[in-house]
Parts: structure tokens; sequence; C-alpha cells
């Protein structure tokens, strides 16, 4: 039994885990192994959803037997759970409208027993032949909640309008690029994307990663409006956040709405409030306490701001002694004169709550993270013990003090190794065994030995033609004094050009901004057409990546001529550009210079396709 | 690995060593050899205290005379790390030892750590006082020598602790296993076997080879009277992290007195009173023994460890003579207490700013009162000895009244280098009054005076003690040895860059007059938001005072500042509780390690800046904003300034300089720890780059801002922080060893390197010597050097055994 989606949930209140699998939808209490609640596929009539302005995302199943059915307040933060939503919203609407279908086709026959456990027996009869996407067992479990797997008509990421459109907002360059490229016609959008799949795939992963939760602090700031009114925006996201920032505010909510205030009401009042006031996360809060009207409601709920030298939450938690304060500061008795003003601290009374907030709000985010991150990295990050001496030796250590083979390094654990490694032998062999005939090293000695036989007469009959041996030393003695001259050269700081590319910027400095952008579309342009054109050329990348059908021959062979006649154009733009150039009054050397390495790439590559074509061309 | 430096053999718990760490014991050992102080300042993170302690124990163990090691460091933190290191030294060393008579010497080493008793305590209601006074006191009441003694006559008359009872059962110096204990340590001991780690630890202080603490036990009179009294003088002592340590000397004799603690110092006086009333009538000998054993001098009756005002003067000003008679008779004294707290009384009802010397104080306080200085300077002995006899219980009720008393005594002792300054407002526009009468000491040299005089050895150590002849000039005494290492490094680990201007070209600084311009509050800001950005991990920020950071803090909020933070970093800030804010602390680690990153937002000079390590991924950036300057406006900083200036000629500005240097230095020093760690340490203000500033800088760091670094716009400082972590978070790849990391092969060399050397040095001296003998003989002439240049030849290719079996008959 696959799952098909899962989402933390709460039922009846209590926490728990929602999770539609391909015959129930079934949800299990927090701690509990088996389901508490199992309702098959077919017992599904409607489905119910909160609307999407409201705090609590809910989603109700009405079921054929029982129109009050189950609700479910999905539990994770506001976006992630509307999104939750909307995958089990989507998968349960097919369900539902299915077995309406079915219903209305079996001439209404009176309902199951409420009783009876329809699943195997019943359903499957209700059921009609099942779409083959369901039925696959291969589809994944899908636990997160990306709207896209399921949501998009297509799940190629490489075909997706929107992640094009994406990836083109992202980088302006790109979307020029494409501009002058594909909006003229003169590729198509879909060669545009070939070769650029991985940057439409990096924005699907990018997409489909779960986002943690945001930072920042809650703080709405109302917008001035005319007419000296204030106006606070209030959106489901900011009522989780406050409700979850501010419990107090939760539990007047629960008190108050909707018996004494409306929820508009409730807001309103609330952001008048001197309980509002005192939650912003500001220092003029303090200030504008006094401008803020009574009110008999809120007024109740309002603490103390937490401004005392000592804050009002007194933890006694452990402190590993390597980082506690507190140890020190009662080490020995206090002596000496009280520090100056500026160094006392918490004199700034107002800011006490801000940083006190900080601190907690850090605390409860880190918190969240932790709970969230995988078991494994949260053994490592919570493995810091502090009773064990190791975990202090280890923050006293000096690591590259030790000897590097200390370490034993982690081991491969590999399938299959035997095969791997024999199949390795065997290919490697041969190519192996050359070099392996490792040079005999007496034999090549006494060969040596022979070589070197009656030396001593051989170099007093060695002699040198006078002339070869002065021309040579005068080949030398050039040598080095050409070196010197460069490196004294060097050294009197002649301005000299390091490099090519140095060489072109100095080259292209006074050229004008508009002929110097004419030039550069030019050159993207052809490089997009060499692209093109060489991609058609060469095998395609035996890339798994690539979803996209190979194209046939045929329709590369066509592309490349395409192509190619487009790249044949391209010594004429240069010669407009390099004309223009010259009315403008810039050396045409210049910009020839400057655009001579794309028109040399262009001239092989069409020397490349000349020669190829004349095979083909003949039958 | 194991050496030798000279004939000493040195036990190093590493497989390598850094040349700095050699150098650093071979100086510690001449120190040792001499028997004179030494100053050195090792670069932060390149361990310094394992090569001392490695050091000290080798010689230690190896020398048949004991000397015992006092190691202070400044705080908590610092004492468990120092002890942790100790305790895998000595792990290191039995497992070294090559026969079994030396691995017993070992195992019998013995080093613990002392601290006070709310650190200590595990009795299970006192421990969970909050405050340390009142540990102090209701543990004083369960183990003081009277209630000892009432409980033995009559077992279950008064309250005791079972803890400390424990104790009693055990043979002194037998409390505690042999072997190195970290507080931690001591106190699972402790509750395991049922004893109280406080007593353990204060008991065997005699029976240790190495004891770690504070520097107030042993520049603090009043607590160094009690605790380091019997250390003998031979014993070799260590001030780490001492960098601050004149601040510490000023402390231990400076007082402060307030109107509130006069009142309960009234209120005590009376207590005291009411108490000698009581005692009259009920048990009128125990006063006239006292008074008979006053007369006869005073003599210390019970013991050291339930003392409770102790004497604040240095112990060769204690007087060994007999109580002066106004003072002897009981109600005389507290007659007497209550004349003096009614006089200071009235001195606080000044509303304008009054600075006089003590002798002027003591010439007014007889004209109005007819105190004499005489009983005045007995005043601390006096009230302890009352405190004896009639057994007080709750004795940190009478806390103000101890400071009184110490402040008389004080005050009648020393007429040199201190000030009285009565404050009456608290600050400039304050019209409140809250006076606050200041006693301030002003030579840091009177406190660590006897240190030095007593103990033959005494090392001063820290990252940032530059510039080194400042500290023998302020602390009044000449060093054997004073040096300050480089670092060695094969490729930069760490960037220092001066900041001094914001993308927009505004100057920023800490400058009063600027601090809150908002342009330079809103350049701080992108600072912070930009390194927040590109920086993984952790970024510790420090600001120059507490109240900068919680108007920047505040400033920065309603800037929208932080909201730019927060979407890439956790933000913790400094808080005025110090348990607060070690949880902060701890949030703020972990957040480093689960790869969420965080900023810390903390004070130069504060709770943080001290003792806590911020290496590795807990600070891959320190921003500095601003330059820690003390603030000048301070009536006891001006009076102390001035006297530097008149009495050791050290300029204010001068002195000024260096201290804001070496406390932004202390905060930088924080992220590094070993050599492969790397990390950013930014310095935001205009007037770092400054060269008189920066040469204030210790030669570590200073030595690696190169000229374009010291003088950067923000955007500019990224693109080379950007840089930097591109090229540190490569791989190491070269080899370290040899040069900035040695083997024991290195080590050998080294020697042998210095050994030649010397001897070249020595040979050349005489050859010199010679030369010039004939040249003065021969009357003229100027001997030549001579440079030999010789080039190596490599052979390579086959080994020299091929060779040799190689036959060639030519």
């Amino acid at each position: 039994m696959s799952t098909l989606c899962a989402a933390r949930a709460k039922f009846k209140k209590l926490p728990g885990l929602l999770e539609l699998t391909d015959t129930h939808l079934q949800w299990t209490q927090d701690g509990k192994k088996a389901p508490t609640l199992r309702v098959p596929h077919a017992d599904a009539a409607a489905l119910f959803s909160s609307k999407d302005g409201k705090p609590q995302v809910r989603l109700k199943v009405a079921l054929f037997n029982d129109d009050e059915g189950h609700t479910f307040t999905f539990s994770a933060a506001q976006p992630v759970a509307l999104n939750e939503r909307e995958t089990f919203k989507l998968e349960l609407t097919n369900i539902v409208s299915r077995n309406r279908s079915t219903r209305e086709a079996s001439v209404l026959k009176p309902p199951t027993t409420p009783s009876a456990p329809p699943a195997s027996t019943n359903g499957s009869s209700l059921r009609p032949p099942v779409p083959s996407s369901y039925a696959t067992p291969s589809r994944a479990p899908s636990v997160s909640s990306d709207g896209r797997a399921s949501g998009t008509p297509s799940n190629n990421p490489t075909s997706d309008f929107r992640l094009r459109k994406k990836v083109l907002v992202k980088s302006p360059e790109l979307a020029s690029l494409h501009r002058e490229l594909v909006m003229s016609g003169q590729i198509t959008e879909s060669e545009f994307w070939e070769g650029r799949e991985h940057l439409l795939l990096a924005q699907a992963a990018a997409e489909s990663q779960k986002k943690g939760r945001p930072g920042q602090l809650v703080d709405p700031r109302p917008q001035a409006v005319d007419g000296g009114e204030i106006k606070i925006v209030i959106t489901p996201q900011l009522v989780h956040d406050i409700f979850e920032e501010f419990p107090v505010v939760a539990k007047a909510y629960d008190e108050n709405v909707p018996a004494k205030l409306s929820e508009g009401e409730f807001w309103k009042r609330y952001f008048q409030s001197k309980l509002f006031h005192s939650h912003r996360a500001s220092i003029r809060s303090t200030a504008t306490q006094n401008v803020v009207k009574d009110d008999a409601i809120f007024d109740k709920y309002l603490e103390k701001p937490d401004d005392e030298l000592e804050p009002r939450r007194q933890r006694d938690q452990d402190v590993d002694m390597f980082i506690d304060l507190n140890a020190t500061q009662e080490d020995h008795d206090e002596t000496g004169n009280g520090q100056d003003v500026t160094m006392q601290a918490g004199k700034q009374r107002g800011a006490l709550p801000l940083i006190r907030k900080f601190n907690e709000h850090s605390e409860r985010l880190l918190k969240t993270a932790m709970s969230e991150g995988s078991p494994a990295k949260r053994r490592r990050v919570d493995s810091a013990d502090p009773s064990d001496p190791w975990n202090h030796y280890s923050q006293i250590d000096l690591d590259d003090l030790h000897d590097p083979q200390a370490s034993a390094g982690i081991l491969l654990d590999m399938q299959d190794r035997q095969r791997y490694f024999e199949g390795r032998v065997g290919a490697g062999k041969s190519a192996e065994e050359a070099p392996r005939q490792a040079v005999d090293l007496t034999a090549a000695l006494a060969e040596a030995t022979q070589d070197l036989q009656g030396w001593s007469g051989n170099l007093a009959q060695l002699k040198i033609d006078r002339k070869a041996g002065e021309a040579a030393l005068v080949s030398m003695t050039q040598n080095v004094a050409a070196r010197l001259d460069v490196n004294k050269r060097k050294s009197a700081s002649v301005p000299s050009f390091t490099g090519v590319a140095d060489f072109m910027i100095h080259l292209l400095d006074d050229i004008p901004e508009d002929i110097f952008g004419q030039m550069r579309t030019c050159q993207t342009a052809a490089n997009e057409f060499l692209r093109q054109f060489w991609a058609s050329i060469y095998p395609p990348t035996s890339d798994p990546q690539t979803i996209s059908a190979p194209a046939t021959p045929a329709q590369k062979a066509a592309k490349a001529a395409r192509m190619a006649g487009y790249l044949a154009k391209t010594p004429e733009k240069v010669a407009a550009i390099v004309n223009a150039g010259q009315a403008a009054g810039i050396d045409r050397q210049k910009i020839e210079i400057g655009m001579k390495p794309i028109l040399d790439a262009v001239e092989k590559a069409l020397a490349f396709w000349r020669t190829r074509k004349q095979p083909v061309g003949r039958p | 690995m194991k050496f030798f430096i000279d004939d000493l053999p040195i036990i190093f718990p590493y497989d390598r060593i850094y040349p700095e760490q050699y150098a650093y014991m071979c100086d510690l050992k001449r120190t040792l050899d001499t028997t004179g102080h030494c100053v050195l300042e090792m670069p932060s993170g390149t361990g310094k205290t394992v090569s001392l302690l490695s050091l000290i124990v080798s010689y230690q163990q190896f020398f048949p005379i004991k000397r015992k090691l006092i190691y202070c460091s400044r705080t908590v933190p610092e004492i468990e790390k120092a002890l942790s290191e100790l305790k895998r030294l000595m792990e290191y060393r039995i497992e070294m030892a090559e026969t079994e008579e030396q691995r017993e010497k070992e195992k019998n080493f013995m080093g613990l750590g002392l601290t006070s008793r709310k650190n200590l305590c595990i009795h299970p209601e006192v421990s969970k006082e909050k405050k340390g006074k009142v540990v102090d006191g209701r543990c004083r009441d369960l183990t003081n020598a009277a209630t000892m003694n009432r409980s033995r006559e009559d077992p279950g008359s008064v309250q005791t602790c079972s803890f400390h009872d424990n104790l009693g059962d055990i043979e002194g110096g037998q409390l505690i296993p042999q072997g190195i204990w970290t507080l931690a340590d001591v106190l699972q001991y402790g509750r395991e076997h049922g004893t109280c780690p406080y007593f353990t630890v204060r008991r065997m202080m005699p029976f240790v080879d190495v004891v770690i603490y504070s520097f107030h036990y042993l520049l603090d009179p009043k607590v160094a009277e009690q605790v380091s009294k019997e250390m003998s003088k031979d014993s070799i002592v260590v001030f780490d992290e001492a960098h601050n340590i004149d601040n510490v000397c000023l402390e231990s004799l400076s007082i402060d007195l307030t109107r509130p603690m006069l009142d309960s110092a009234a209120r005590s006086v009376n207590k005291l009173a009411d108490k000698i009333e009581e005692i009259k009538t009920t048990d009128a000998s125990k006063l006239q023994d006292e008074y008979a054993k006053l007369v006869e001098g005073l003599q210390e009756a019970a013991e050291d460890e339930d003392s409770f005002v102790n004497n604040p003067v240095l112990p060769e000003d204690l007087l060994k003579e007999a109580i002066p008679g106004n003072i002897r008779k009981a109600e005389h004294f507290v007659a007497f207490l209550k004349r003096f707290v009614e006089y200071l009384k009235t001195r606080m009802r000044v509303l304008h700013v009054v600075a006089e010397t003590p002798l002027s104080f003591l010439q007014h306080l007889k004209d109005i009162t007819y105190i004499e200085r005489r009983p005045l300077r007995f005043c601390a002995e006096r009230l302890q000895s009352l405190v004896r006899t009639l057994e007080l219980s709750r004795l940190d009720e009478y806390n103000s009244l101890q400071k009184v008393a110490s402040f008389a005594t004080l005050v009648s002792t020393y007429e040199k280098g201190f000030l009285l300054i009565l404050e009456p407002f608290e600050t400039d526009n304050a019209t409140v009054p809250n006076p606050i009468f200041h006693f301030a000491c002003l030579d840091p040299a009177i406190a660590i005076k006897p240190v030095f005089e007593r103990f033959s050895s005494v090392v001063i150590t820290s990252g940032t003690l530059s510039p080194l002849d400042m500290y023998p000039k302020m602390l009044q005494f000449t060093p054997v040895v004073q040096e300050t290492y480089a670092m060695t490094l094969t490729r930069n680990a760490f960037l220092p860059l001066v900041i001094t201007r914001g993308s927009d070209q505004v100057a920023v600084s800490s400058r009063f007059e600027v601090r809150n311009d908002p342009a330079v509050v809103r350049n701080f800001g992108s600072i912070l938001v930009e390194y927040s950005k590109i920086v993984p991990d952790g970024v510790v920020a420090f600001f120059p005072s507490y109240l900068y950071m919680e108007s920047i803090v505040a400033a920065w909020n309603d800037m929208g500042i932080l909201n730019e933070v927060w979407k890439h970093k956790l933000i913790f800030v400094e808080t005025p509780d110090a348990n607060e804010t070690s949880i902060a602390l701890e949030n703020y680690r972990r957040a480093c390690d689960n790869g969420r990153g965080a900023v810390l937002l903390s004070v130069a000079r504060g709770k943080v800046s001290e003792g806590i390590d911020f290496d590795h991924n807990y600070g891959r950036a320190v921003i500095m904003f601003g330059v820690p300057y003390q603030y000048t406006e301070n009536r006891i900083l001006k009076a102390r300034l001035e006297y530097l200036r008149d009495a050791y000629r050290i300029r204010e500005s001068e002195f000024l300089g260096f201290d804001a240097i070496r406390n932004a230095a202390q905060c930088v020093g924080r992220a590094l720890r070993g050599k492969t760690d790397w990390g950013l340490m930014v310095f935001a203000d205009k007037r770092f780059a400054r060269a008189d500033k920066r040469a204030k800088l210790p030669r570590w760091i200073n030595q690696y801002i190169t000229e374009t670094a010291a003088n950067l716009s923000t955007d500019m400082a990224l693109t080379l922080s950007k840089l930097f972590m591109r090229t540190i978070s490569q791989n190491a790849g070269e080899n370290l060893t040899g040069v900035s990391l040695w083997t024991l092969e290195d080590v050998e060399r080294a020697q042998a390197a210095q050994r030649a050397a010397e001897a070249e040095a020595d040979a050349a001296a005489a050859e010199q010597e010679r030369v010039r003998a004939q040249a003065a003989a021969a009357g003229g002439g100027e001997p030549m050097d001579e440079d030999e240049d010789e080039d190596e030849y490599y052979a390579g290719g086959l080994s020299d055994t091929v060779l040799g079996a190689i036959d060639l008959d030519i």
C-alpha cells in the first residue's frame, strides 16, 4: 500500500498525520501506530474546504453514509498548509467525482452499512477501472507538499513554460538573447532550450525545495493611508504568525471570538490596543503607549514589559561549563568601582524587551528548524553531551597537530564488489601490461656498460668542428642577452599588455557605446548559432537529464543546414558594423580585430559544413 | 611527542608542534631557570595553554624539588578549559611513561581548580540560592567552627551540612584520589561520594602540584590571605590571559559606597549592638575572653575557612600589634562604627562632586568626629573578631557593613595611589541625586607588588600584550624575558580588514560626536547585513559599550536593517543577565552547528568578550564596530590617567589607545584555534586606519594587515572577503609540515641549527677577536668577510644500494 500524499493535520483537535493511500484516507494520532480513522476511497462523497483567507486551513470530507463527515485542520504554517491541502484536494476530487459517477450509474443502491468494512469487497466492486496513473505502484510516495508534481499537466520540467519564463526573468542576459533569436523567429523555442535543460531542471529543483520558516520578526507595520488613517493588511499568514509568536493573542482570540467580538472587530481593536503596542518590535512602542486609548478587553491581557535587568522568565537550565558566564560572575565577590554609565548593561531600558524578543524568536526558529531536520543530522548536532570529557577535549583540541594518518577514512561500502573489480581487471589487463614490461635494470646497465667500453679512447677521438662550436656559443650568448633585455624592459615598467584580454580592453576603450553594443549583440547571436550548429552536428550527449526526445538525423541535418545559413550571413553583419563604425569615425581595423575571433569560428564551422555536405549531397 | 630542550625532556601531547609553541617553551624554560619574571605574547589560538602546561609539568616532574604551579586565569570557562587541557596532558604522559616507576609518578601528579562556594555547592537547598553571597552565608552557618563544636557536643542540636561533615571522617590529604580533577569532575565526585566539593578543594590545596583559579584569588588581598597564604615562595605563578591584569589589580583595592549600603550598614550596626546586649546577659564571659585576647595581640583564633570580613590590606602591611584600646571593648567598637557610618552618610548629602586624597579625608574625619587613623585601620580585623565572638548567622546580611569596614581600613592604610571621589549624581543631567562614594585605587602596581616579591617566577602571558613594555611599566617589575611571537602560516588563515567608510563613502566611526549620525548607523548596519549574507555559520559583532549596543540595536530594528539580517541569520544579543546570555550563547552555537547560521551581538570588555571562544564555525567573521575606548568622562578614569602620567610617564592618549586596541584585538582574536581554522577580522572604524593605532595591535595581527586592507570601503572589503573565503575554503593542499607545523625531526633540526649557529657565533667571535688582535698587532687592515655560495648536487635516480650492487668492471 503506497502513500499518495501525507501531511500533518489535526482531527478533533488532536495532532496527527493525515495520509492518502491508494485505497484509504487515513489519519493517525501522534504517538499511535495504527490509524485511528480509515475512510475507504469509495466512501468519499464530497469535499469542502475553508476559504483561503481564514487563519485555519481546514478540509472536510463528507461521506455517503455520513453527511457530517470528517474535518481535518492542517497544522503546518499557512503557505505550506495551503499547498498541502491543495494536494489532497486534487487527489480527492478525482476520487469523489469517480465515486459520484459510479453511484449514479449503479442506480441508487442503498448506502452500505456504516460498520461494514467496504474497502476490499464493496469498494473494489464499485470502483471503475482505475486510471493507470493511480494503479501503477511505481509512483513514488510524495511526502513533500509540492504542488507541481500533480498540478502541472506535464511532469516534464524541460517543456514547462512557467519554468522557462522564470529562468528568463532571473537572467536578463539570457532573456535578451531569447528576445533576439526566438521572438524574431530565427530559431524555435525548443531549439533555444536544447542544451539548456540544466537551467530548467535547476529551477524546478529550487521550486520544489521546501522553504523553512522565514526569520523575520512578526511586526506588522501600519501603512499610512491618506486622510491620516492607518491600515494594516491582515493575511492568514500574519494571523498564524501572531498566534504563534504571542500566545496571549491566541488566547484572547479563543476567548472572545466570536462570542464577544466578531473576527474583524477583534483585529481592529487589537491593532489599536496597548497590547499590540507592547508586542511591536520597536523601541518607540513605549512612547506611543501613552497615546493609545484603553481597551477593556485587551488590557486584561497586558503584561508588564520585560525590561528588568534579570529576565522575567528565569530558566534553570544547565549550561555547559565552557560557556557558563554566570559561573564567572559568581566566582569571586564583586569588587572594585562600579562600571561607568556606558558600560552598565541594560541602561537603555526600552531596548531590553526588544533584545529579549530577538533571543526568544531566534530560539523558537532554531527549535522548529531542529525538529524538522532529519534525525541523522539532529543526532549529530545534539550529540554535544557536556558530561562527556571527549566532547570537552574536542573543544580544546588543535586538530592540525595530530598526525594525518590517524584518521581512519570512510570505508567505501560497495555492492557486488567482486564483479566490479573482476570486470575491471579483465578490461585493464591489456592496457596495463605494456608499461609493466619494466626495464630490466641489470640488462640495461650491462648494455650501457658495453656502450661505454673504451670511452676514453672515443672521447679523445672526438673532434668538434670549430665553426659549429662558435656558432653554438654565439647563439647562446644572444639568447642570454635577449633575456636580459626583456627582463630589463619589464623592470623598467614599460606599459605592456599581459594578455590578450587586456589588449582587447585597451583596444576597445574608445569605441562608442552603441557600436560596441552592436558588436556584442552580433557576437552573442553568432555564438548561439554556433552552439546550435555544433549541437546538431555532434552525436547527442548520453545525459539522462535531457528528457526531450532526441531529434532524428533528418531533423538534425535540416537544422544544421538552417544554422549554416544563418552563420553564412555573419560576415555580412560584421561588415555592416565595420562600416557603421567607420561612419562614426572609428578605425575599422579595431572593429575587425575585435570581431576576428568570431569570424574565425564561423569560418571554421562553415568550412566543416562544406566538406561534410559534399558526401551527403552526392547520392 | 617527546623532545629535549637543553637537558629537560618535554612531553608534548600532540604529534606535531607549531614553531611558535616551541619558541615559547624555550623562553619559558629560560625564565624558570633564571628564576625571574617574564612577559610573553603568543598569538591567540596557537595552543598557548597546552605549551605552557606541557613545559611546566615536564619541569616539575623532572627536577627533584617540586615547585608548585599556581595557574591563574580570568574566567571560569577558561579555568575549566585549562583543567581539561591539564587532564588530557596527564593522560598522555601516563600513556607515554617509559617505566612503571615513572608511570606511578605521573599518576600521583595532582591538579585541582578552585572557585566559589556558589559554583561548587551541591547541598540540595543552599545550592539553589541565586546569589553567591547568600550561598556563602548559609554555607558558613552550616559549617563554621562554632556550629561544628556545638554539633560535636550535642549531635542534632544544630543543622549541619552532611557533605561537609563527611569530609571530617577522611584523612587530610586523601579527600580525593590523585589525578587531575576539573570543576565538573569534582562536582561529580562530590555527588557520588557525598562529600563537599568546595571544602575538598580548599583542604587539598597544600597537597596539589597544580592549582588553577582566577586572578582574584592571588591579587585580591581579602581572598589571597585566605586561599593563597600557604603557597611556598618557589611556586611558579602564571597569569594567563593577563591582558587585563592591571584592571583586576585596581578592582581588588577599590570600593564603592552608596546610600542604600550605608543604610544597611547602619542597620547591621544596630543589630550588633542588640546582640552584644543579649550576650552580656547570657554569656558575658565570651566578650571578656575576646577582650583579653585582643589585649595580647591580634591572633587568628579559628580556621581561616570561615573568616568573614577579610583584611583588605596586603599581608606586609598587617601590623602584628594589639588592637588600639579604644575599640577593644565590643560596645565601644560598635559605637565607633556607628559614628563612622553617620559621618559617611552626612558626606553623601553634598550635592557637588568632591575629589580628595585619603589624607585630606582622614583630616576632615578627625576634625568632625574625632576618629583617629589608627583605630580605623583595624576596623576590618576588629569586626571579624567581633562577628566570630558573637557567633552570628546569615552573615550575608552584614555585607554592607563589611564593605564599610574594608573601606575604613583601606582609606587609613594607603596615602599614595588612591583617590576618593564623591559623585552625587549618576549622570551630568540627572536631577535626582544618587550619590556614590568611590574609593578608587589608581596604581595597579600596589596590588601585584607582593606577588612579585613573594614568588620567584611570575609568568605574564596572553594573546594581546602589545606594546610589551607597557606592562612592566604599569606593574613596576623587571622581566628577564620579554617576547612576542609572530604567527607562522603557510597560507593566511585569517584576513584582517579595516573598513573606514561605507559604500557611500561616508566615514564610519564610533566617535562620540558622530556615532548616532544616521549615516554612520546605516553604514554600520549595512556592514552587518552584507557580512551576514556572505559568511557561513557564525558572525560575531562587538560594540564599544553596552549603551551603544542597546541604542544601535533599537535603531537598526526601526530602520529595518535587522529585517535584512533575519533573512540570512538568527540574531542573538548579549543581555544584562549572565545566565540569560549563556543560554543565548548556547543557542547561538547550536544555530552555527546545525547550519542555520547566526549573528551574536555583544560588547567588547563585556561578559562574552572574555573567555568565550568563537573558533571554527562559531565565528567565521568577527566584526568590531568602532574603537572600544573607555568612557573618558568617567572621573575615576581621569584620575587614573593623571596618576599614570605623573607617576609612570605614560601619556593619557597613549594609555587610552593602548587600552582600546588591546580590547579590540582580544575580541577579534577569539575567532581562531589552530592553523587550519580560518576567520575574517573586520575593524570598522576610520580610526583603525591610522598607523599609530595599528602599531598597537599585536604583531601577529598587524603583520597580516596589508596596505590595501588598511583603508577600505564596505564594498571593497566585501570583495576581498569573498575572494579570501573562496581561496581558504579550498583544501589546504600544500604541506604545512616543516614551515608552520613541526614534526619531531623538524624540532631536532631546528635545535641542531641553533646549536650550530651558536657554535659558529662563538667561533666567529673568537675568530674576530683573534683577527682584531692580529690587526692591532699588524697595525691596521679590516678583516674581510668571505661569502661562500655552494650549490648542491642531487644525484637522483638510483639508490646507493642499487649502485653498490652493480659491478662496473671498466
